[in-house]
């Protein structure tokens, strides 16, 4: 068991100018969970591998409790990892794949037995210790590979994307099947993924990454509600959240037809810095369709609807006089909103739609970063 | 379809029958003719050929110099691939991935992909040049000897010899030239393999504190296992050569009292330089089932079970 320690920690690939990862500082709590998050090529495996000891740490230090391994070699860290690709050893049956590392250690015959036995009644391999990794299912692969990682008993597990290659639906399991495992046996675990919902539904907390700089790290909860930034805001939660470029007029954020009230605190900030546009998303939850005639609405044009039984979005283009100017200000290329499933618009409908009061995410048009209301 | 398969086998075999034929032709026949020839007397140079059974190999049995050359055959057999392997192996492995960098967790040792052209210059040497280089290293001190005038320059005067006039030497110089021409070979083919075993394999076992001799032994080894058989087959295969060497460095004779004879060299010597072509095709039948004998067996013992990259 032991803390992580991020200290302003960078790498620098041989001849590229910006760092794959950014003086990242990240204190991960002992027994945590955390995920890294982010689009590909956001740093976040490199962030894992330099904790791994397979990337060289350029500037700064990583601390596992109080041990400085910054330039330990990664045999000394007392970790395990679980690759993207499991990384067994093909010419190893299931059981010296998991025992190999406490081999190499010298641990007796026995425990090795007793524990590679442990692990495989946890992970349900019982029957296949014998066999090759080519004999093995995607799904049971995997678990070879934690398995080789809990026989370890390490102070820190580091996982790879590690459910990236099997099918969705494995997926989703596999996925609460870690996360209970993990808890179950408290180590300290750093998870990285690019899927937001692994993130969402895996992490105690989770860290979104975007070009080798952290962007936020707080619970789920905490980065849907709060998103420090747009970045966070258009990446996390799913279907995305709407952003859009609104004018600043007369305490509302206005935008063509449409316009929503903007607590006076927002208005003061961005006056602050001397703007007179402010960012503006709201998540499709937060829309709700009104009658055509009130004031502020978001008209529609439904394009496609997806109709899920519990949910329902509704993905369309913004219409009415003014929806040209609507379409350029917008981050994405439509507008999604939830719908009561039971009662969906038809497709090529006009919905006006409005933003429910307290749901509004308002962010600096400059720095993008959050505006408090 | 049916219009298709009417003309398959006509169509089919207007493509196979030449090559087939060609084959059958230039390299069947010839061994069935060199058995043919083993049995007969003949001077290869004349329409004079008698049919004598199996008396050229009643002469092979009872002859000296055969029996030298077909143990040189077999030391060569034995100690040229182990030790062309082995070398070939510990070399690849430190170029791909002995290292340990600071880019890279695992890479080749500093300098890898300079040391990988170096190692390969000896393969593209003709074996003629090979021989005659290394019989200028072991020549006598006064007939510019390369390996007596660095001996007598570092003060180790005392160990120069006659290196290629001591019989028992000769094969032992055969071998460690014939090792020094082909070990670039296999530093490249096993190069190939271990360039095959994807990178996360070794990242696991090095997260595993698995060192880099244990690296070696439990993961690289078994997993380009396969390619050390082909390889080791195909040595096996040259290390019964060894002709041009022997026959360019030591002479027509096998050098000092024949001790560095080989059975390609015998051969040679029966047909260009005794005239008596049925001796010499009955050595090459010996040399013929010898390799024969040698690619089963090896076949039958290294066989394991194929182990698949992920």
């Amino acid at each position: 068991m032991a803390t992580v320690t991020y200290d302003k920690a960078s790498r620098i690939y041989p001849g590229q100018d910006n760092p794959a990862v950014d003086s990242l500082d990240l204190t991960i709590e002992d027994g945590e969970f955390l995920v890294l998050v982010g689009p590909s090529g956001c740093g976040k495996s490199t962030s894992l591998r330099m904790l791994a000891g397979l990337e060289e740490v350029d500037q700064g230090s990583i601390r596992i409790g109080e041990r400085d391994v910054t330039h330990m070699p990664p045999k000394d860290r007392d970790i395990a990892m679980v690759f993207q690709n499991y990384a067994l050893y093909p010419h190893m049956s299931v059981s010296d794949n998991m025992g190999f590392a406490l081999k190499i250690a010298g641990t007796p015959k026995d425990e090795i037995r007793r524990r590679v036995a442990d692990a495989a009644k946890l992970l349900d391999l019982e029957e296949y210790l014998d066999r090759k990794p080519k004999a093995l299912s995607g799904g049971q692969r995997q678990r070879v590979a934690m398995g080789r990682a809990i026989v370890r008993e390490p102070q820190v597990f580091l996982m790879d994307e590690p459910l990236s290659n099997l099918d969705a639906k494995l997926r989703v399991s596999t996925r609460t099947q870690i996360a209970s495992l993990q808890r179950r046996l408290g180590i300290t675990t750093v998870y990285v993924t690019h899927d937001q919902i692994e993130a969402m539904t895996m992490g105690d907390r989770v860290a979104v990454l975007k070009d080798g700089l952290l962007q936020q790290v707080d619970t789920p909860l905490g980065l849907f509600d709060k998103p420090q930034n747009v970045f966070v805001a258009g990446f996390i939660g799913s279907p995305a959240m709407n952003i859009a470029t609104f004018d600043l007029v007369d305490g509302n954020a206005t935008l063509g037809e449409s316009s929503v009230p903007v607590p006076p605190a927002v208005s003061a900030a961005v006056k602050e810095e001397g703007s007179d546009t402010v960012t503006l998303g709201f998540r499709p939850e937060a829309l709700e369709p009104v009658s055509s005639e009130s004031e502020g609405g978001i008209p529609i044009v439904v394009d496609v609807i997806e109709e899920l039984g519990a949910d329902a979005f509704v993905y369309g283009q913004p219409a009415g006089p003014t929806s040209e100017l609507q379409s350029d200000r917008m981050r994405s290329e439509t507008v999604i909103a939830r719908v009561e499933p039971r009662n969906v618009p038809a497709k090529g409908a006009k919905v006006n739609f409005r933003v429910r009061p307290g749901n509004e995410h308002f962010f600096s048009v400059k720095t993008g970063a959050r505006i408090e209301a | 379809m049916s219009a298709l398969r009417h003309g398959k086998y006509p169509f089919i075999l207007t493509f196979l029958i030449p090559p087939v034929g060609i084959y059958a032709l230039y390299m069947l026949s010839p061994y069935v003719q060199a058995i043919y020839i083993s049995l007969t007397e003949w001077s290869g140079l004349s329409a004079n050929q008698k049919f004598i059974g199996f008396d050229n190999y009643v002469e092979m049995w009872n002859d000296d110099q055969l029996r030298t050359a077909l143990r040189n055959n077999l030391i060569l057999l034995v100690v040229v691939p182990v030790l062309t392997l082995v070398l070939g192996l510990f070399f690849a492995s430190m170029l791909n991935v002995g290292g340990r960098g600071r880019s890279q967790a695992i890479t080749g040792v500093r300098g890898s992909s300079i040391y990988k052209v170096v190692y390969f210059f000896p393969q593209v040497l003709p074996h003629a040049i090979v021989a005659i280089m290394f019989a200028y290293v072991f020549a006598p001190s006064n007939a510019g000897g390369i390996l007596n005038n660095i001996l007598e320059a570092i003060g180790l005067g005392s160990l120069t010899q006659l290196w290629l006039g001591e019989p028992k030497y000769l094969i032992w110089i055969v071998v460690l030239v014939m090792t020094w021409a082909f070990v670039g070979f296999y530093v490249v083919l096993f190069s190939a393999a271990m360039q095959s075993i994807p990178r996360d394999i070794y990242e696991a076992a090095l997260l595993d504190g698995s060192s880099r001799l244990t690296t070696f032994r439990k993961v690289t080894l078994p997993l380009v296992w396969d390619t050390v058989q082909v390889g080791w087959v195909y040595m096996a295969i040259q290390a019964m050569d060894g002709f041009a060497i022997v026959h360019i460095m030591l002479g027509v004779n096998g050098g000092v009292q024949g001790a560095g004879d080989v059975l390609g060299v015998a051969i040679y010597r029966a047909a260009f330089a005794d005239y008596d072509f049925g001796y010499a095709a009955a050595i090459g039948v010996l040399m013929l089932a010898l390799t024969m004998t040698i690619v089963v067996l090896f076949m039958r013992v290294l066989r394991r079970e194929r182990v698949e990259l992920a």
